[in-house]
């Protein structure tokens, strides 16, 4: 956190995306230029590079990517919760309802953190204190953030292990987290994070490790937050099925980069980037007749090994010599889809132009060299 | 005499027609009796109860089912990796549960597994040249070391990756890159079966295409049978020609591919399709959300061991444990026999949907 958030900062704000300028609401997050570097500062490697997104209030956003790709980094730094060292935010910004949460005092971050924005993780046992009852660390996040008696506490346990769908909930507040299966925790884990009405829920692979049954009823969950309470949902998932059922947009990471930004219809209709079509049609579907499956050659690059040009350009069947060179900035397929990719921006003439203005992602590319 | 049918077995000239049964198990069980560590009484857990079906040459049969169903349990029940309770599995004419451990052992000649876990299952501080020729070492498939050294760079570009990685370590490969190596040595002893437990489940999308892709076309090319082991439903009707479907040690439905994803006879195999989310957001399809979690295998519910969840059942279910029945009926097509579910209300699609 040596660097302040860059010098073009004013800049970006005027530039508003295309996105951005058919809703004039300010958006509940915005993540701008968001760089992470880990290691050593004299060689450090950068596994968030550049990466710009915004969630509405009321929204859901998913960030989609394979492992390395950046997007459990990105969630993190967005909580504050990049270890240090060895991690750190080199540049950016991380605006909620208009402040800047890197710039604010550490010590008022605890008050967001938890009442505004809650997380949820993969793996809800290790999230959860074995020797605590679940009764009692549920009521720990309210006391934290939340002024009750005891008696009102307790009854709002009760009533969050019902919203969830813990059954006998009165009975279950003294019993402690081993005594939960793995779906009855992530419901607890949501209960808690739910706990003081955050006005942002981040999900980091909330369902990964459950069987599939399961996964559907915290699906619907997640649904049923978002109706009942409004919270706005920032979902990170590798499982593209998972982000098509509740997400209304979707990010795409690759190797530290966002490379496409678009509404849930377009990225799974008309996707832009080939990354982006290579990852669907490479996924299998129930409905599926193919005989093979479509791979993208070679795998995912080690963070912070590719130095210039496209991160995919090794793996791309649309690569032109440019790619090779210069990183692609994000350009506006449409009013609302972008991607980084200089073929995709050659057979959108039209596009090309109009975004040059709204690069947010471009991550330290000249814009110039768009002309 | 034992050996010198195995070794007629290995060699593919047998006469023997793709799509013959290979493998027939027969009411095949394991019961794990909880240790008793501290005195207490233990309850038994049986992981996997009267399992009776065949693969046939060539085939890819996929076993599905969620944690704790028992399906990596029965899988290395075939290959005598754990010895069952009961029954029997019968491999190409010989009966597995008779033969000695040595008889066994040159039985997995035949047989051998991919596991998930391509970080764990490759042990760190062995050359993948030595990881690769050892199965072919045990069975003495190699006599020199220059032929073992050809025999592995021939199956190391088989699998997709350079003969020049000989020399190195497991450390120095990426997830992809040792399930690559595993399907090397798994496939190097020439194998009529292997069992894969979840071989891409640990896999990055990209990843899993590749493998996925790779495991079937040496299938083509060597003719063996897969008992593909795994929990998601897409790689599996992907891959699968045959699948049976897995909950609290039994297999409720098994049948062709086609029937059990357009057909599922089974109320808990619809409930399994109906719960994979589509990567698609404009296909909604009418989810069925099953109600609690799957009950302790120690405390299998009576009857038919489903009816706690399932949104159709009657107090028969309660009471009698269903028989997996053929569900054809007698004017069914050739495609449609020998799909069976184990439900006193079998038919297609049970579960009323709208």
């Amino acid at each position: 956190m040596t660097q302040t958030p860059m010098t073009q900062a004013p800049v970006l704000a005027q530039g508003q995306s295309a996105t951005a300028t058919t809703k004039p609401a300010r958006p509940l997050l915005k993540v701008e230029n968001l760089s992470v570097e880990f290691g050593p500062k004299a060689s450090p490697i950068r596994v968030v590079n550049g990466v710009s997104f915004e969630v509405d209030a009321g929204g859901s956003v998913g960030i989609v990517g394979e492992s390395g790709s950046g997007k459990s980094i990105t969630s993190l730094a967005v909580m504050g919760l990049i270890p240090s060292p060895p991690g750190r935010i080199v540049e950016g910004r991380v605006e909620f309802e208009g402040t800047n949460l890197l710039e604010m005092q550490k010590a008022r971050l605890p008050d967001i953190r938890g009442r505004d924005i809650a997380m949820i993780f993969q793996e809800p046992m290790s999230s959860l204190n074995p020797v605590m009852t679940i009764g009692d660390q549920i009521g720990e996040a309210i006391k934290l953030h939340e002024k009750m008696s005891r008696e009102q506490r307790r009854e709002r346990i009760v009533e969050l292990l019902k919203l969830v769908g813990i059954p006998n909930p009165e009975g279950r507040l003294g019993a402690y987290p081993h005594q939960f299966s793995g779906g009855m925790r992530q419901r607890v884990m949501i209960a808690m994070a739910v706990a003081c009405n955050p006005k942002l829920l981040i999900a980091d692979e909330p369902t990964t490790a459950l069987d599939v049954t399961i996964q559907a009823q915290v699906l619907e969950l997640m649904h049923k937050i978002r109706r009942t309470l409004n919270t706005s949902i920032l979902l990170i998932s590798h499982d593209l099925g998972v982000i098509a059922d509740v997400c209304e947009r979707v990010v795409v990471m690759y190797a530290g980069r966002v490379v496409e930004e678009a509404d849930v219809k377009s990225i799974f209709r008309n996707p832009s980037h080939p990354y982006t079509r290579g990852l669907l049609q490479s996924i299998p579907r129930l409905n599926d007749e193919r005989s093979r499956l479509y791979q993208i050659p070679g795998s995912v690059p080690l963070a912070g090994t590719v130095k210039k040009g496209c991160p995919f350009f090794a793996r791309c069947p649309d690569r032109i010599g440019r790619c090779a060179e210069e990183m692609p900035p994000m350009f506006a397929v449409s009013k609302s889809q972008r991607a980084a990719c200089w073929v995709t921006a050659g057979a959108n003439e039209g596009a090309t132009a109009a975004v040059t203005a709204g690069v947010t992602a471009g991550g330290g590319v000249s814009e110039g060299a768009t002309a | 005499m034992m050996n010198a049918r195995i070794e007629e077995g290995i060699t593919p000239r047998t006469g023997k027609q793709a799509g013959d049964d290979f493998i027939t198990v027969e009411g095949l069980g394991k019961t794990f009796s909880e240790n008793r560590m501290f005195g207490s009484s233990g309850s038994a857990v049986r992981a996997v109860d009267g399992a009776s079906f065949t693969v046939r040459r060539g085939e890819t049969l996929a076993l599905v089912g969620e944690s704790g169903c028992g399906k990596s349990t029965l899988g290395r029940l075939l290959l005598r990796l754990i010895e069952a309770s009961e029954g029997e599995v019968t491999v190409d004419g010989t009966r597995l549960m008779a033969l000695s451990q040595g008889d066994m052992r040159n039985m997995r000649a035949k047989m051998q597994m991919i596991f998930q876990d391509p970080y764990g299952s490759l042990s760190p501080r062995r050359s993948i040249s030595q990881i690769i020729s050892e199965p072919l070492e045990v069975f003495g498939m190699v006599q020199s070391s220059r032929q073992r050294r050809e025999r592995v760079a021939e199956l190391l570009s088989q699998v997709g990756l350079s003969p020049t990685f000989m020399d190195r370590y497991p450390r120095q490969f990426s997830g992809g890159q040792r399930q690559r190596i595993g399907i090397a040595r798994a496939i190097s002893v020439n194998p009529q079966f292997i069992v894969a437990d979840e071989p891409v489940s640990a896999l990055d999308v990209s990843v899993q295409a590749q493998i996925v892709n790779l495991m079937q076309d040496l299938q083509q090319s060597r003719g063996f049978s897969y008992l593909f082991i795994a929990h998601d439903l897409s790689v599996v009707r992907h891959i699968a020609d045959r699948v049976a479907v897995m909950y609290l040690g039994r297999i409720v439905e098994i049948g062709p591919k086609a029937r059990i994803y357009n057909a599922p006879s089974h109320p808990y195999t619809q409930a399994l399709l109906s719960a994979v989310p589509e990567p698609d957001p404009e296909t909604r399809r009418a989810r069925i959300i099953l109600k609690g979690d799957v009950p302790n295998p120690a405390n299998v519910p009576s009857g038919c061991s489903f009816h706690t969840r399932c949104p159709i059942a009657q107090d028969i279910c309660k009471r009698e444990r269903p028989k997996l029945a053929e569900t054809a009926t007698a004017t069914a097509t050739a495609t449609e026999i020998g799909h069976l579910a184990a439900c006193h209300f079998a038919k297609p699609m049970p579960i009323p949907v709208g």
